[in-house]
């Protein structure tokens, strides 16, 4: 496999590059919920924001498939980081 | 057409670990069937963790193996798998002496859970506000594993030893000729073999019914969440027992946890903002620094229930060569290196070697003998 000398920067939040990506692809591994949980790519802060549609058009045209074939790993609540002292009754009227 | 010696539908940890023990035991040719891909069930919506601190001695001593086979197992593969122990946190006199009775019976079968004080368990848990707990029951063998690294490690063993794991390939049918299973229908054709294991979660359920066997299995939604990573605080998985509680940091640094809340059988996976509040005050109460951690992403998964919170395990009477794992009640990780050993047992030597595994096939579904299991937390 070649190593990019500039190492290309798919998940920002996880520090995954394309080159690592590539290497699963060679495991044999087709979808995007394998390649998110043996990566962590798109399980940082940003929930996949930016890697994942990233992820899903690089693996649309190499492996010519349509994007639901894929598995597109579904966005889970909350979407953004939230404190947890928000989820405690007193402690949120403190804040109002 | 494909044609194999056994085919197992369903590729999570116990479908997995049944075809890594069939291939430690010689048999040559297997296929894993898995309808999306491998882990998306139960397996990766687990809460982690692995602990024999059970009430039934069928629960206890399967566990305590299963636990022996963690450790074997992530030394051979090289996944993350750590005893760092369970505490149990108690904050009355009744559940001292609850827990004092379960711990007898835990070192009875060779567990060695004890009660521990205050102070122990602060030095365990960095941090942790104790005024409202009278002691707690330390489970010094219990511990958690990555189920990502577990499970795609055992996968990759799997490939070099030539199983066919089919992803996307949803088994639609069992076939029978007669007394005897031929094989499994799928969206992908027919896959001919003589034995056959589902290991497929509630799934099993409809899977079996196409050759006329109900299980009694029951789909029941638990709720978890993780919040972002943080540097190691503390190893033991926390167990709040007024509350059916958990809180537990994985390998990569996030802490996920789960309490009871209540749910209908079958109900959708949806979200509920109440799980977030419970779930909150219950820890916040214990570790005031979770404040200003930030919630991260919430899943929602399933316990497969069966009628006495113990799995299905072996084969179904009336029909050679069929075999199931199913109904783990919300154990079905921690237990998953025994199940698959139990499995190749009951196809290679027509019975397992523990007899408390014998006790868990739908034999005593059948005959109405049922094990009752009391510690069913999260």
């Amino acid at each position: 496999m070649r190593k990019r000398a500039n190492p290309i920067i798919v998940c920002r939040c996880e520090d995954v590059t394309l080159d690592e990506v590539e290497k699963i692809l060679e495991k044999g591994y087709r979808d995007l919920e394998s390649i998110k949980r043996l990566l962590r790519v798109g399980m940082g802060p940003c929930q996949g924001r930016t890697c994942i549609p990233l992820l899903i058009r690089l693996l649309a045209r190499r492996l010519k498939k349509d994007p639901e074939e894929l598995l597109i790993p579904p966005s889970r609540p909350p979407l953004t980081p939230i404190p947890i002292r928000l989820f405690v009754e007193d402690e949120k009227r403190a804040e109002d | 057409m494909l044609k194999t010696d056994v085919v197992i539908i369903g590729g999570g940890i116990s479908g997995i670990s049944t075809a890594f023990w069939l291939i430690k035991r010689g048999i040559k040719n297997v296929v894993v069937v898995e309808k999306a891909y491998i882990g998306s069930g139960s397996t990766f919506k687990c809460a982690t963790g692995i602990r024999a601190s059970f009430t039934s001695e069928e629960h206890v001593v399967l566990m305590r193996e299963s636990i022996n086979l963690w450790k074997a197992l992530s030394q051979e593969l090289g996944f993350s798998y750590m005893r760092g122990g369970y505490v149990w946190l108690l904050s009355n006199e009744d559940q001292l002496k609850a827990f004092r009775e379960l711990s007898r019976i835990h070192n009875s079968f060779g567990v060695p859970t004890r009660i521990i004080s205050v102070e122990d368990v602060e030095k365990l848990v960095s941090k942790i506000d104790t005024r409202s707990i009278l002691c707690a029951l330390y489970d010094p063998l219990a511990g958690k594993a990555d189920p990502f690294e577990a499970l795609y490690s055992m996968a990759g063993f799997l490939r070099s030893a030539g199983v066919r794991i089919l992803q996307q390939v949803e088994a639609t049918r069992i076939l029978q000729n007669g007394p005897q299973v031929v094989g499994v229908e799928t969206t992908k054709g027919i896959i001919q073999g003589p034995i056959v294991v589902v290991a497929a979660g509630y799934e099993t359920r409809g899977l079996v019914k196409t050759v006329d066997v109900d299980l009694p299995l029951k789909n029941v939604p638990h709720h978890a969440v993780i919040t972002e990573a943080y540097k190691r605080a503390f190893d033991p998985l926390l167990v709040d027992a007024a509350s059916g509680s958990y809180l537990v940091q994985t390998f990569h640094g996030g802490f996920i946890m789960g309490t009871e809340i209540e749910e209908r059988e079958e109900a959708q996976p949806t979200p509920r903002v109440d799980f977030l509040y419970k779930v909150a005050s219950v820890w916040i109460k214990y570790l005031p620094w979770l404040r200003n951690v930030n919630f991260l992403r919430y899943w929602v998964g399933y316990y497969v229930m069966s009628p006495d919170n113990h799995p299905i395990i072996g084969p179904l009477p009336e029909i050679d060569g069929l075999y199931v794992a199913a109904g783990f009640s919300g154990h079905g990780f921690m237990m998953g290196p025994i199940v698959g050993k139990i499995l190749a047992e009951w196809i290679i030597d027509g019975k397992p070697s523990i007899p408390q595994a014998a006790r868990l096939s739908y034999k005593r579904i059948e005959e109405g003998k049922l094990i009752h299991e009391k510690a069913v937390i999260g």
